[in-house]
């Protein structure tokens, strides 16, 4: 088991997921299932994920933690025999309507992926990459975009003098929060993380998780992970997720200290995944 | 001997021994045509033969061409008088005399047992000629306008004919041509004027009046040409040769006079560099046995770049339909397995469909369309440069397609989510990360087509290539490049002069040179894109994870 004292939770009196206020909400998932051709992969999931906070993905290999992240800006279309039934609300706008431009709403709801994915261009093109896309080529506002962007990032101080070297020549933690910088660049709403620590060593990852306690200040933040400490270390709110079905969802100290469900006791213990 | 084999040395012996003989093979061949195409650059020294076959005595000035061994047996059974020759084979040499206008072969065989005396005399000339080819012989007097002057101020004389005569190429081919151009394009555009009923007195007064000026300028330019041909006759040079009689030649047929009996190496080593700069820079003499081949390597290079021109955006587009944009199914997958299979079709066949499509369909209506004054003389229906680039860039487009597809599978996935993910569509992401990514593998199928289609020649034949271009597809007159010009090449240069050729011996070390200058033109066109190629990698290599 995994220690969060009681106490601890009681003063910080968090909501219960269920019970968060429209105003409170980032996204809202209603009855969302997903099949991979005939196979279901997402059974019915309905949760909310609130504003400005970091909400986990648990769970075993193979659960559909990141299909259903990757759900939340639809890169899932990108596989051609998926596809999703139900609905999910960013601000009350179903992002699978059919007049939603997926293009801008992944600028609303940005994506780091689990291994670092620098494009083959300098530090800097790779902060402004999003930007330059959107068609904002005024050096000024640009240069100013990527030192706050790598700041904010905690990239900034290592690499502002070789911001036009290439971004293959930083280690893989300083590509990882390169690509983190990349994705704040563009300010979106959410910001998913796709086990993002699992490719580096546990001082990049120290540094990262770090980060994301920083980010939740200004974006909503949902991040998978395989590793339950991590889990419990960086986020408010925690899904534990099992054969595509949401297990449980509550809030991290209660969901690690007293889970509800067995299946989800069987598995922070350690008894399987 | 059974560890031997466990060990797996033989297998090592074996591949590594493939490698060498190809080696040995590639190394070969072009120390081969290296040596024997640059060793005709080399001013070879000029011998004289006192020769004596029976009782006839005569003198042989030339350049020794060839030896070979010839079995004794043979020549006495074909009633040759060897003497008293007693050895299994005899040497036979083959001589370059020179001379044509007085000999009746300008090569011929001499037998070692007939030549009684060999010598390389101080003194003897190698005359080239503009035409019937090299003399070879003393000088006996140097004429300056009809006063003998001093010899020494032959070669003085011989740059001065040079330089007036280039003087009036230049104005044949430049004003006197132009004039011309303009003429012919003055004669289209009234004819067509006069196709579409426009052509009114008024337009007719105007095309006079131009002719008319262009008809004067044209009668001072020719008055300047005849000058000049006139200040050329004016020197002769009086030579000795083999049979002993002087024979005069007029300096303004002679190129270039040297003496290779009297030169040091290092002169010669000179030397052989100005011939190869004029093998390279010169235009052909002769039925193209004589002169250089410049009109050939421009035809084979600008023809070469208009291909990769044509090739490169339609084999580049078509791969990133088939990779990005088609329904991944049966449809495409055949239509990927015929473009791989387009490119083993023999590429006669394509000069075929070449002349049937581009030449006379398409060629045919383009003149039709854009040029019915100049019918019935075709514009663009006749084969051209540009009928010749099409056909070769659908010649080599199933390679680009094939090296640009691979090159884009081989982007990791990762990259093109990660630019998605930043909110690009995926038009944006193809433009951004995805071509450029693949442009060193782009590179790699253009440095593929450039390789086959610079050693084309069959195709060529049906759709643009002659034997003798009298201009080249750039020149002086707008609009500067004519894409429907007939031209040289290299390749098809090699077949003419070694096949078609009037003068066998003469041109044989022509196609050696040729040869090893269309491998040096090849080798130089993709070591400049194996340059570029090398750059964009080093540029968009990608994660090696």
């Amino acid at each position: 088991m995994i220690s969060v004292s009681p106490e601890i939770a009681k003063i910080k009196n968090v909501v219960a997921p269920t019970d968060l206020t429209p105003e409170q909400t980032a996204l809202q998932m209603n009855n969302l299932s997903l099949f991979y051709g005939e196979k279901q992969a997402l059974y019915n999931i309905d949760m909310k994920i609130p504003k400005g906070k970091v909400t986990a993905f648990i769970g075993p290999s193979g659960c559909g933690k990141s299909t259903l992240l990757r759900c939340i800006n639809r890169m899932n279309d990108l596989v051609d025999i998926c596809r999703v039934d139900g609905e999910i609300l960013l601000e009350g706008k179903n992002i699978y309507d059919k007049d939603v431009d997926v293009a801008s709403l992944r600028q609303n709801v940005g994506m780091v992926f689990q291994r670092p994915n620098p494009f083959p261009k300098s530090i800097y093109e790779n902060v402004v990459y999003g930007l330059r896309i959107q068609g904002i080529n005024d050096k000024r506002r640009l240069d100013e975009i990527v030192e706050t962007s790598l700041r904010k990032a905690a990239l900034w101080d290592e690499v502002k003098d070789r911001l036009h070297d290439s971004a293959f020549g930083l280690s893989g933690g300083q590509q990882q929060r390169l690509v983190i910088a990349r994705a704040i660049a563009i300010e979106p709403k959410v910001l998913l993380l796709d086990e993002p620590t699992s490719a580096l060593d546990p001082i990049s990852t120290l540094t990262i998780e770090e980060l994301i306690n920083e980010l939740k200040e200004t974006y909503t933040v949902v991040i998978v992970t395989h590793n339950m400490q991590q889990a419990a270390r960086v986020s408010n709110y925690a899904a534990f997720m099992f054969m595509g079905e949401l297990v449980e969802y509550t809030d991290t100290n209660q969901l690690f200290t007293a889970p509800e469900k067995k299946k989800t006791e069987d598995y922070i213990t350690g008894r399987y995944g | 001997m059974k560890d031997w084999f466990k060990s797996g040395s033989p297998w090592i012996w074996m591949t590594a021994g493939a490698v060498s003989i190809s080696l040995i093979s590639v190394i070969g061949l072009l120390v081969m045509i290296a040596a024997r195409g640059l060793g005709f650059f080399w001013p070879a020294d000029v011998y004289e033969f006192d020769v004596q076959q029976a009782d006839n005595k005569q003198t042989i000035i030339g350049e020794i061409y060839d030896r070979e061994q010839v079995p004794a047996k043979r020549l006495k059974n074909m009633g040759i008088d060897l003497g008293d020759f007693q050895g299994e084979t005899v040497e036979r040499i083959l001589i370059k005399t020179g001379n044509r206008e007085f000999v009746e072969l300008d090569f011929r065989w001499l037998l070692q047992t007939d030549i009684k005396k060999t010598d390389t005399p101080s003194g003897l000339g190698v005359f080239e000629r503009s035409r019937n080819g090299n003399f070879y012989g003393y000088v006996d007097k140097v004429i300056l306008d009809g006063q003998q002057v001093d010899s020494a101020r032959l070669e003085e004389l011989i740059e001065r004919a040079v330089d007036i005569s280039e003087q009036a190429v230049d104005l044949q081919n430049g004003e006197i041509g132009s004039i011309n151009y303009r003429l012919e394009k003055m004669r289209l555009e009234e004819r067509a004027l006069e196709l579409k009923d426009k052509l009114t007195d008024e337009r007719i007064a105007e095309f006079e009046q131009e002719r008319k000026q262009l008809k004067e300028s044209y009668q001072e330019f020719e008055k300047e040409l005849f000058q000049l041909r006139k200040a050329l006759d004016r020197d002769e040079v009086v030579v000795k040769d083999m049979r002993g009689e002087l024979v005069t030649l007029r300096i303004a047929e002679v190129l270039d006079v040297h003496f290779p009996n009297d030169m040091s190496a290092l002169q010669k080593l000179g030397r052989f560099f100005v011939q190869l700069g004029r093998f390279v820079t010169d235009d052909p003499r002769e039925a193209n046995t004589e002169g250089g081949v410049f009109p050939a390597i421009f035809g084979t290079v600008f023809m070469v770049m208009l291909m990769a021109v044509i090739v490169t955006p339609f084999g580049v587009v078509a791969a990133i339909y088939l990779h990005e944009y088609a329904a991944k199914n049966t449809v495409t997958k055949v239509i990927r397995i015929a473009v791989i299979n387009l490119a083993g079709v023999p590429s006669i066949v394509y000069g075929v469909f070449g002349l049937g499509f581009f030449v006379y369909m398409l060629g045919g209506s383009i003149d039709e369309l854009f040029y019915p004054e100049a019918l019935p003389n075709p514009t663009f229906g006749t084969p051209g440069v540009i009928w010749s680039a099409l056909t070769l860039a659908i010649l080599t487009l199933p390679v680009v397609i094939v090296s640009t597809e691979e090159g884009m599978s081989r982007i990791p996935s990762s990259l093109r989510q990660g630019s998605l993910a930043l909110g690009a569509t995926k038009a944006e992401t193809l433009w951004r990360i995805i071509i450029p990514m693949a442009s060193p593998a782009i590179m790699t199928g253009l440095i593929l087509a450039v390789a086959r289609a610079a050693g084309e020649v069959a195709p060529l034949m049906l759709v643009g290539v002659v034997k003798m271009a009298p201009t080249l597809p750039i020149d002086g007159n707008f609009p500067f490049v004519h894409v429907d010009r007939k031209f040289m090449h290299l390749g098809f240069h090699i077949y003419d002069v070694g096949f078609q050729s009037p003068n066998v011996e003469a041109a044989r070390p022509l196609v050696y040179a040729t040869a090893f200058l269309l491998v040096t033109v090849i080798v130089a066109l993709n070591i400049t894109a194996i340059g570029i190629r090398n750059h964009l990698r080093e540029k968009y290599k990608s994660l090696e994870h």
